[in-house]
């Protein structure tokens, strides 16, 4: 589903992400994870198509990031670590605005906004100005949008931060619902339990470069991915 | 602590002036120095100049009967009104809208010190307005008078007296246009038609203000003697300038007072705007079925919606809208009056009437900028269009064509209107209508260009990045000078061509300077923005 191969991109002499190759495979949970500035946010950035690269290639469903910009971001979602959203919409403007924006038919974004937005109990807040939620509402409706078109590949940067317990749960569940049915999911966070549970599959990255990926079981043996962690940091 | 928010808001201030947004990093010392000189072009040389024209006309005359106290007046008054209304939306968004508000308040910093960190920025600006009028004022006075050093200190308190009542109209408007956003929240219309208000209030004073002045100037000993005896303090005033110190020192204190009595009520009344969010009413969600859009239709009205939220936005970048209508029900009541009155300014440029009337339409247009900051206006939230499946071209088509919409159909009405009113032969007619359409159409990628090139996405106030990015200051005095660089040839040189060639001249160049601005937009504007 996603293969980034050999990526590097720097800003000015720094290497953000150097010579970094990953794949993710439909089915999987992919976590990504790094102290801060170790090029998490870069690295899916460029996957999202927001940021563009130096070397190397992301190629999506077989499509490259850097040739086909518009059909790969048509396959995926994008999640920011911070949910900038345009706050002169209204929650459901936002929404209609993306499904749009992706070309979802009436019926299905009615469905799919009544769905999320109960599970999540932010419907009765759709009216509402973005202006006036708070930063879980906020993150919850970005939640809601991404999965608006039912994309294969879903990014999410640090997707945990700011959403209760129940809302946390709930995304957990759809991430898995999601990739039983074909999808795929790449996410950074630095909750560890989460990853540890979570995850299919994670990856560790230290000053742009990776350091260790592969199945939780091939990462972590028989210690916790917290210690692992932290041996690989303090190398 | 004082220091440190005094350091914050300055360089928050001037950030845009030392920091290439687009490069990520500071300017070099060259590209400084030829920013530096732009702005001063800009408001020396413009505005400047305009009030030094005013200056020197008014000062030999009133001096040489020895009424140099009334030229300080006037040019005082003038000063405080363009300082104050100048600064009225700036001393309501830098004051209790800022994005850092709350972060500053949890911190351990008094009130009083925000507020007064905050006044620094209002001050600043608000001295700035005022020394473009006060700079000449007495600069010609010494050098018509004469300089001594009780008129240099006594001036130099007079500019500083001048700019502390300038920070006191404005807090003071500032806070009425705070209390009624709390009252009006998300009414932006309602806020955009006050403002109007206040905008005709100022050009109403304005214009009665020129009158007032011939007529003083025609009376001056009467109204002299009249303002001296009904009204001292006015005189008083006007003296600080001419040299005066107890009248100085009297006006100083004073001013020194109103200070700390504004800084008082301000720390007071701070707390409560900053944190308020207004009584609004939750509306509850109903579901309706939703209407598809394009992708296209998408975006044209997302830049509608902020656009129209926005009354800031609205009132600095759209005015236009409002007075291209304006001016052309104005053209049809008046009938053929107003050409005719044109052509007589300069009976010996045929044509002169249509052409200035012509350059009225394209300047209204410049009014109309709402490209220019659209993309600084994105701001955090540029990762929506950068990652969603839609090509940068169509988000550019999109912004531009909020503008086109906004102006090409005001225009459209008034070229008519202009039309019915001059009763020219067709083809000077029809020329006369599509020069300011294809003006219109050319400032919307000129302004969009601009934006892509001048992006300022780091904001902590909405109005920084709709009146203080260097993208809307060259639309607006760029679009300035094309109008200007369209009149002035004509009226030198270019009436020997004839009007009829002389437009089908700027309609081609204008054409064609849009078409290859478009053609930037769709490639390397529409580059540059997915890099953003």
């Amino acid at each position: 589903m996603l293969r980034i191969e050999n990526l590097t991109k720097a800003y000015g002499e720094k290497k953000a992400v150097d010579d970094l190759s990953l794949n993710i495979r439909s089915g999987e949970i992919y976590g990504f994870i790094g102290h801060n500035g170790a090029g998490k946010t870069t690295t899916l950035k460029c996957v999202a198509g927001i940021l563009g690269y130096d070397a190397g290639e992301i190629l999506i469903d077989g499509m490259s990031v850097k040739d086909q910009p518009v059909k790969c971001k048509s396959a995926l979602a994008y999640i920011p670590d911070n949910p900038d959203l345009y706050d002169f919409m209204s929650g459901i403007k936002y929404l209609n605005f993306v499904a749009d924006i992706f070309g979802v038919s009436a019926q299905d974004r009615q469905e799919r906004i009544r769905r999320y937005g109960d599970l999540f109990e932010l419907t009765s807040d759709l009216a509402q100005p973005i202006s006036a939620y708070s930063h879980g509402m906020k993150q919850k409706l970005a939640i809601i949008a991404a999965w608006l078109h039912s994309p294969k590949l879903i990014i999410m940067d640090e997707p945990f931060v700011g959403l209760d317990p129940k809302a946390s749960h709930l995304l957990k569940e759809m991430m898995r619902e999601l990739c039983d049915n074909g999808g795929a999911i790449f996410f950074s966070t630095h909750v560890l339990e989460v990853a540890e549970k979570l995850c299919d599959k994670v990856a560790i990255i230290k000053q742009g470069r990776l350091i260790k990926s592969g199945t939780m079981e091939e990462v972590k043996g028989d210690d916790s991915l917290e210690e692992v962690f932290l041996e690989l940091e303090a190398e | 602590m004082l220091k440190v928010l005094l350091k914050k808001q300055i360089s928050e201030a001037f950030r845009n002036l030392f920091f290439d947004a687009k490069n990520n990093r500071l300017r070099t010392k060259g590209r400084l120095i030829l920013w530096v000189a732009f702005f001063i072009f800009l408001s020396v040389g413009v505005l400047g100049g305009m009030f030094t024209f005013l200056a020197i006309s008014l000062c030999g005359g009133l001096a040489s009967v020895n009424m140099g106290w009334l030229y300080f007046v006037l040019m005082g008054g003038i000063a405080i009104v363009f300082g104050s209304f100048g600064s009225v939306f700036n001393t309501y968004s830098s004051l209790y809208l800022p994005k850092d508000n709350d972060l500053l308040l949890s911190m351990p910093i008094p009130a009083r010190v925000i507020v007064i960190s905050r006044l620094l920025n209002v001050y600043l600006l608000g001295a700035m307005y005022s020394a473009l009028v006060l700079l000449p004022t007495m600069i010609v006075y010494w050098v018509t008078v004469g300089a001594t050093a009780a008129n240099i200190i006594c001036g130099l308190l007079f500019f500083l007296i001048i700019s502390v009542i300038v920070l006191v109209l404005s807090c003071l408007l500032g806070w009425v246009v705070a209390r009624i956003s709390l009252k009006l929240k998300n009414k932006s219309f309602v806020i955009v038609l006050i403002s109007l208000l206040f905008v005709i209030l100022y050009y109403y004073v304005y214009f009665k203000a020129n009158e007032l002045i011939r007529e003083l100037i025609a009376n001056a000993a009467v109204y002299g003697a009249e303002i001296k005896g009904s009204a001292y303090g006015v005189y008083l005033f006007g003296r600080v300038g001419e040299g005066d110190l107890p009248a100085t020192a009297i006006f100083t204190a004073a001013a020194v007072l109103i200070l700390v009595l504004m800084m008082l009520v301000l720390s007071r009344g701070f707390l409560k705007l900053a944190t308020a969010s207004g009584s609004v009413k939750k509306v509850r969600y109903t579901e309706k079925r939703a209407k598809l859009r394009t992708a296209f239709g998408a975006l044209l009205a997302k830049e509608f919606a902020a656009f129209t939220s926005n009354p800031m936005y609205m009132l600095n970048c759209g005015l236009g809208t409002l007075l291209l209508p304006a001016l052309g029900i104005y053209l049809l009541a008046s009938g053929s009056s107003v050409p005719a009155i044109l052509n007589m300014l300069l009976p010996d440029k045929p044509g002169c009437g249509a052409l200035l009337l012509c350059t009225a339409l394209m300047m209204l247009s410049t009014a109309n900028n709402s490209a220019a900051p659209s993309i600084s206006l994105e701001g955090k939230s540029i990762w929506i269009p950068q990652s969603l499946p839609v090509d940068a071209k169509t988000v550019l088509r999109a912004k531009a064509a909020v503008q086109l919409l906004l102006t090409e159909i005001p225009m459209l009405f008034a070229v008519i209107c202009a039309a019915i009113a001059l009763r020219m032969p067709l083809a000077e007619t029809l020329l006369l209508c599509l020069v300011p359409l294809v003006y219109s159409a050319f400032s919307a990628m000129f302004c969009l260009f601009l934006g892509v090139r001048y992006p300022m996405l780091q904001w902590t106030s909405v109005m920084a990045a709709v009146k203080q990015g260097a993208a809307v200051a060259i639309a607006l005095f760029g679009g300035w000078g094309v109008t200007a660089l369209f009149a002035v040839p004509y009226l030198l040189f270019g009436y020997q061509l004839g009007l009829s060639l002389y437009l089908a001249i700027w309609a081609v160049v204008l054409a064609a300077a849009a078409v290859l601005l478009y053609r930037w937009l769709m490639t390397k504007g529409a580059a540059a923005f997915s890099r953003l």
